[in-house]
């Protein structure tokens, strides 16, 4: 099996992450099927 | 995407370096409401704030979607007045991608980051020059039409 994206799952960890990292946010919204 | 995009190796290489990723399902609320999400994939870049400054919807292959979000990181840094760093991925997707929807945007906003970096007219009829050279059919050759004016 390959890499995989390391998808966060909440919106406000992402914001500490990318503040920590300086890096932008690739929000995904996806249908839950 | 979960079957094609993103499983791609330069995909995941290229949002591993470049941004802090998130999934959200569409019916989850408040999000869903605070970002008037209607359709997915819904693809939002957000500065290190969470404000939005790019949004895509719809599938995207992987040749797209990494210039796609570049695009994205450019125009959060562009209207956050820090014109060199989006110069810089605007600079990528031109080069690097010259066949992506992206690249005609990103002449444009090439353009424009330039001028209002050097308050020099020259990037914007740069800007018109090469849209019309290379992408003449694109929306952003049109919009481009009034810097051909320029001296």
């Amino acid at each position: 099996m390959g890499a995989m994206i390391r998808w966060e799952t909440d919106l406000d960890a992402a914001v500490s992450k990318a503040r920590a990292a300086n890096k932008p946010i690739l929000l995904d919204f996806f249908h839950p099927g | 995407m979960d079957a094609v995009t993103y499983p791609t190796e330069s995909v995941v290489e290229f949002i591993a370096a470049n941004v802090v990723p998130v999934r959200i399902p569409s019916d989850t609320e408040p999000l869903a409401t605070e970002f008037r999400i209607k359709w997915t994939p819904t693809l939002i870049v957000l500065d290190w704030n969470g404000k939005e400054h790019s949004r895509t919807v719809g599938f995207m292959t992987p040749e797209e979607l990494i210039p796609s979000i570049l695009l994205g990181i450019a125009k959060t840094y562009y209207e956050l007045d820090m014109f060199n760093e989006a110069l810089a991925d605007l600079d990528k997707v031109i080069e690097d991608y010259p066949q992506s929807d992206a690249a005609p945007e990103a002449i444009f906003y090439r353009g424009v980051c330039g001028y209002k970096s050097t308050h020099d007219p020259k990037p914007l009829k740069q800007a018109y020059e090469k849209l019309q050279a290379a992408y003449p059919q694109s929306e952003w050759a049109k919009r481009a039409l009034p810097y051909r004016l320029l001296p």
